[in-house]
Order: C-alpha cells, then structure tokens, then sequence
C-alpha cells in the first residue's frame, strides 16, 4: 500500500525514533511509505481547550502537507493526534479534499491490525510488557474494549498484534483508566494529573511485567516522566519500536 | 470569580494516603456495577432503549407534563408548577405554613439542595430533618453533601463516630458502622415520629398513570411519607417518563449502576393520597428549559442520577467532591453547569477520558458536552489558566510549519542546557514528572538527510 506518515508535532520534535520505527516496520512489511514536510500539529492543543478557530491554521497547514503526496492510506503512530485530526478536518475546514483526507488517517495499530492486517512472521523476543491502554485510542478509535462496556467479545487491537511475537509476555494493568496526562490538563491540574500518572506507573510495574507498551505517545511521555523522576525499573517504549525490532 | 479547581483540590490532595482511601471506596463502587451489569447480557442494548426514551420525554415535555399533571390530579393530588427556584421555595413553605407544619422529615433530593430549600424554610420557622443517613451526617456536620448518591463518602467512620458522641451521644471512640447505623436509627425514630409532614423527591413521574416512583436503600422515604398527613413531593421536570414500563426499564439500571445492587431496597410507587391526607407534588424548571432550548445542552437532562459517571471519574475520585463549584460534582455537574464563567476553570477539570459515557446508562454525551463549554467560554474570552493569553499564540505558532518547527527546537534546546534541578522547579509538569530528554534532531530534520525530500 502506499502510505504517508503523519508524524505529529510532539513525535517529531521529541520522539523522533517512533517515527523511524513507525516509517522502517512500514516498509519491512512491503509498504511504499512517503513523508512530507511542512507538517504542523492536529489542534489538539488547541481544541481541547475549546479554542477552535486558533486550531484552524494549524489544521489547514496539516491538512495541506499531507495532500502534497498521493497516498492510499495516511499512518499515524499517535492515537490521539489521529482522533483530533481527523475531527478537526472535518469540522475546521471547508476544504472537499480535507474532509476526504481525513477519513482516510488511521492509527498505526489500527492500520495494522484492520487495514493491512500484519500477517508477517515475526522474530520471538523474550520480554514481559504491560499494556497502555490510552482513553483516546481505546474508547474514540475502538483500539480495545473499554471496562466499562457490556461486550459478549472484548477486543484489544494492541494485544491481538503483539501476541503474534513469539516469547513475548503480555500483561495489563488492573484498570484501564486515564492516565492523566490530557494535553494541559497535566499542567494546569498538575496535583491531579501527577497522582493520575503515579497510579498508572504503579499499575503498570505491579504486573511484574519490564516495559510499558502503548500507543500513545503523549500518555507515554507523562509515564516516562514519573518512572525517571522516581528511578522506577520500567521502559516506556511505543509499541513500534517492538514491532520494528521483530520484523 | 472563583477560585480554580486545580487550587480547590490541593488540600484534599495534600493527604495522599486518604486520597486513595477516598478513589478505592468509589471504585468499590464502580467494581459492584461492572459486575451488575455485566450480569445482563442485554445491558447495552438497555442504555440505548433508555436514551432514547429519554430524549422522547425531553422532545414531548410539554404534553408529558400536562398528562402527568392532568392524571395526578384525576388521583387526588395536587400539582404545582414553579419557574424557579424562589418560585418553589416560597410554594413549599406556603403549603407547610396554611397547614400550621411545623416539622419536616424529608428524604434525599438533589433538588432541594439546587433551589435552597432548608434554609428557606428554617427561616419560615420549619425544623426540616433529613432522613437519608448520609444525608443527617451532613445536616450534623453542617457540610454539603460531596457525592449525589453516597453524599458522605468523603467521612471516615472514625469521623462520623465523633460527629455522633458530639450530637446524639454515641459513645466516646466508637466507629463500628452497625452501632453507629442503630445509634441513627434510635434517634431518626423520635423525628418521625415528631414530625407533621414529609418530602420526598422522584425518580420517575410516570405520565399516563400520574403516578411516581421513590427508590430507596434505608426505606426512610416511605416512613416519612406514611406517617404524616401531607406529602410533598418535588422534582425537576425532566424526571417524567411515559409509561410504567420505562420507569421499570430505568429501575432495572438505576441501582445497579449506581451502588451495584440489582435493585435498590425500597421502591414505591405512589399513586394517590391516602384517605384523609395530602399529597401535593411541585415541578421545578429553574434553568431548565433554557438549558434543553440549547442542543448541545440538551442530554443532560437525560440523567437518572445514578451517580456512576462521578464513581468512575478519576479526577473526582482523587480531587474530592468539595473541590468543585456546582452542587453536583463530577462529570454531569461538569456537563450540567460546565459554562459558568464564573467558575470557568470547572470544565478543565476533566481529561476527556470518555470513561463517564461509557458508565451512563442513559447515554448522556458528557464528554461532548464537556468539551462543548470549553468551546462556548473560548468564545467569550473566558477561559482559565491563562489560556485567554497563550492560546491565540500557540494558534499562530503552531499554525506555521516554520515556527512551530524553530519554537520546538528553542524548546529542545532549552530542556538539554537547563540543569535538572532547574527543570524540576519549575512547577506544572514538572511537579511531579520530569521532561522528555530531548533528541539532537527532529525527525523531519533526519528524513531530509537521510531521506531526501
Ligand atoms: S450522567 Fe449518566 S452516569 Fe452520570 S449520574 Fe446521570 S445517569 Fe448517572
């Protein structure tokens, strides 16, 4: 499939091995992948605060980097940003080729596990992770079941592929609630936030397991900065960068 | 205005040991009603069947409520409509003072605590008692109540044993909840008893029978409302239901998904004055319509009160129920109250998990609607944290490739020759997480070397 990446702000600015490990497990997998640049941020910053027409520039800029280049799939390895995105497209602009853009952005885990579903064999790896389910990801793109739903069969998008690593250990923490970072929700409600995101990391190192997984990097950014803060033994890792390791 | 939510919670989060305390007893909560609903199959399908008859009586209210009303009456009762709070207050004192009322024994109502209504009436000389346990705890502590369902849940028993020995002689140091319930009980007997009318709230006004539904755990609505000759029962007029067969619809959900109890103790179903006495029943609107004219506003009037979406709301359970400004805390208070400007930081106070739509067995948007008062405060340049000042230049920022590109650079550049110790004092994030170690370069930066255009 031809692909362009979508690398949100926060990706290429601080995480930028999610992407190489997004943009090379793509190609190992046969993709023809692409990335433009000129990419600026899906609003989420400022749409969470309510602040939509200060989003639309930013949208729009997105929105036109992302069409310099044909593709039949756009893959992003940030649910979140994918979400807003899309969202934003929609609503922000008047653009015809923006709203069809955006139905056509999907979440990496996504992407792999209903789009093109990987089918690739994998390399074993011996490792125990532990699962991060972010809200996002789980309850706006269907990437699992949340908790609090009724489903005679609860799916986890994220479990379903990772599984396919030979020796892997999977676990989850005990409850798939928020981790607390909510963009500048982690900055102005800091003492909530903060304890939100101690709570997580505790969950996640209470399964024994040696890494946190997941999707989203800016949940992850928030684990990452209380397991450094208190010297706890735990990666934070995207889950890519375990994909691209065993493909 | 107010002070910001994020400065309401710092005593209650300064205790971190009872902040968990406080999260576990809610999740408890939360745990019970998974299990609940999880024990019916058909849950999901329930929860759409509900919201949708729930947004059939918010589109029909007006010939709902003058069947109900019309029914009611045809049983004997007597119906009041008030516009407002003011309007219900002085209705009810009116009723309790041409009757020579002197004493009121009322169950719990959310309602009553909207429209202020205990302090109305004690100032009309009206002793009002509150029968709900929780609820007694609360008129004794003189406190507000911090949850709609368990409104003490922020009280150690330890606590309430103190509260007990000072106001009706418990003995010193006891906690044990089964004494301390008896103690209550013994001493809630001799109001009932003293008492020269009752009040009650709804769960459900059923339309067609003019008739209505009181669920409760302890049973002290039906002793109070058996006792004494005149019943006063007051609602919101979103509590109408069609029929008798969507009040059962929602009485299947409501203690299951509040308290995780298929039922709750006592529901009755009251359906006329009894021979000799009055039952009068007062309809409250105060906002209400105004708030369903807006349909972005509108479902939260589809709420039963349950109180789930406040369970599972990781911001209530670690910030407490006093940390907010509206009366009903937690995500549909958010919803319900969420574009007060005067307290505009209340809906920042959410992480837009979605958990709460999720939990609400009436579909209420609460999330949307959430995010629907930040967008309306956007708009009148009311927002908190500073955002009125950095957002139209983080817009402009990251508006353009070029300088959202140089400002991120700045900021990698920034966190590598700050020392971490600096880094760490600077508060906000930082409080209690430290900062990404940023890399030499951007992604974008390495693809063009490595990539090409
Ligand atoms: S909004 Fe829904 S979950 Fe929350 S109290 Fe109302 S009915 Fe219950």
């Amino acid at each position: 499939m031809k692909i362009a990446l979508f690398i949100p702000c926060l990706v290429n600015h601080f995480y930028p091995e999610i992407a190489r490990d997004t943009l090379e497990l793509l190609e190992k997998l046969g993709h023809g992948v692409s990335y433009t640049q000129g990419q600026t941020c899906c609003g989420q910053l400022m749409t969470n605060s309510g602040c939509l027409d200060q989003a639309r520039s930013s949208v729009e800029a997105l929105g036109k980097a992302l069409l310099k280049e044909p593709c039949d799939a756009v893959v992003a390895p940030a649910a979140s940003c994918v979400v807003a995105a899309r969202e934003n497209l929609e609503r922000l602009t008047s653009f015809e080729d923006f709203h069809s853009l955006a139905g056509k952005i999907f979440e990496l885990t996504e992407f792999l596990h209903d789009i093109a579903p990987l089918d690739h064999p994998l390399k074993p790896l011996r490792k125990t992770v532990s699962l991060q389910m972010s809200c996002h990801g789980l309850r706006q793109l269907g990437l699992g079941t949340a908790s609090e739903l009724v489903v005679a069969r609860p799916v986890n998008k994220l479990q379903a592929l990772l599984s396919r690593i030979p020796e892997l250990t999977i676990t989850q923490p005990s409850r798939d609630e928020c981790c607390g970072f909510g963009g500048t929700f982690s900055v102005d409600e800091r003492d909530i936030s903060g304890k939100m995101a101690n709570d997580k990391v505790a969950d996640h190192l209470a399964t024994g397991a040696e890494a946190i997984v997941g999707y989203d990097p800016s949940c992850l950014m928030s684990l990452g900065g209380v397991v450094s803060r208190k010297g706890i033994p735990l990666e934070v890792m995207h889950f890519s960068a375990l994909l691209n390791q065993v493909t | 205005m107010s002070q910001t939510h994020a400065r309401k919670v710092e005593t209650f989060t300064a205790d971190e040991a009872r902040v968990d305390w406080h999260s576990a007893a809610l999740l408890a909560l939360r745990d019970k009603r998974d299990l609940q609903a999880k024990s019916l199959p058909e849950w999901e399908q329930m929860r759409e069947t509900a919201s949708r008859m729930k947004l059939y009586v918010l589109s029909h209210l007006p010939e709902l409520l003058e069947q109900f009303t019309s029914n009611c009456e045809a049983n004997g009762m007597e119906v009041h409509w008030a516009r407002d709070a003011k309007e219900h207050n002085e209705i009810v004192a009116g009723i309790l003072k041409e009757r020579g009322k002197k004493k009121l024994v009322k169950s719990k109502s959310m309602l009553t605590e909207e429209v202020h209504l205990v302090p109305h009436l004690e100032k009309h000389g009206i002793e009002c008692i509150e029968t709900d346990l929780g609820e007694r705890i609360l008129q004794l502590r003189e406190e507000p109540p911090s949850h709609i369902v368990v409104p003490a849940i922020h009280l150690k028993k330890e606590e309430i044993g103190e509260l007990f020995h000072e106001k009706i002689g418990t003995q010193a140091g006891a906690s044990d909840p089964t004494y301390l319930t008896h103690a209550a009980r013994e001493s809630m007997r001799q109001e009932f008893l003293s008492a020269d009318a009752a009040m009650t709230g709804v769960n459900m006004a059923i339309a067609d029978e003019g008739a209505f539904v009181v669920c409760t755990n302890e049973g002290n609505a039906d002793m109070g409302a058996h006792l004494p000759d005149l019943h006063i029962a007051v609602m919101g007029m979103e509590k109408l239901v069609p029929d008798a067969d969507s009040a059962a619809l929602l009485m299947r959900m409501l203690a299951r998904n509040a308290t995780g109890q298929p039922s709750t103790s006592y529901n009755s179903i009251f359906g006329a004055p009894r021979p000799g006495c009055q039952l009068h029943i007062v309809i409250v609107d105060n906002g209400r319509s105004l708030r369903m004219a807006d349909r972005r506003h509108a479902e939260i009037y589809k709420c039963i009160r349950c109180g789930a979406c406040i369970n599972t709301c990781p911001v209530y359970r670690r910030g407490g129920g006093h940390s907010y400004d509206y009366f009903i805390p937690g995500p549909i208070g958010l919803a319900i109250a969420g574009d007060n400007p005067e307290a505009n930081s209340e809906a920042w106070a959410c992480t837009l998990n979605g958990s709460c739509n999720n939990v609400c067995p009436v579909k209420v948007p609460l999330r949307e609607t959430i995010a629907y008062h930040r967008e309306q405060l956007a708009q009148q340049k009311q927002l908190p944290y500073h955002k009125n000042a950095y957002m139209p230049l983080a817009g402009k920022i990251f508006g353009s490739p070029r300088g959202l590109s140089m400002a991120m650079a700045a900021a990698r550049v920034g966190l590598r020759i700050m020392p971490q110790t600096l880094q760490r004092r600077i508060g906000g994030w930082s409080k209690s997480r430290d900062f990404p170690k940023p890399p030499a370069e951007s992604f974008a930066h390495w693809y063009r070397k490595n990539r090409g255009e």
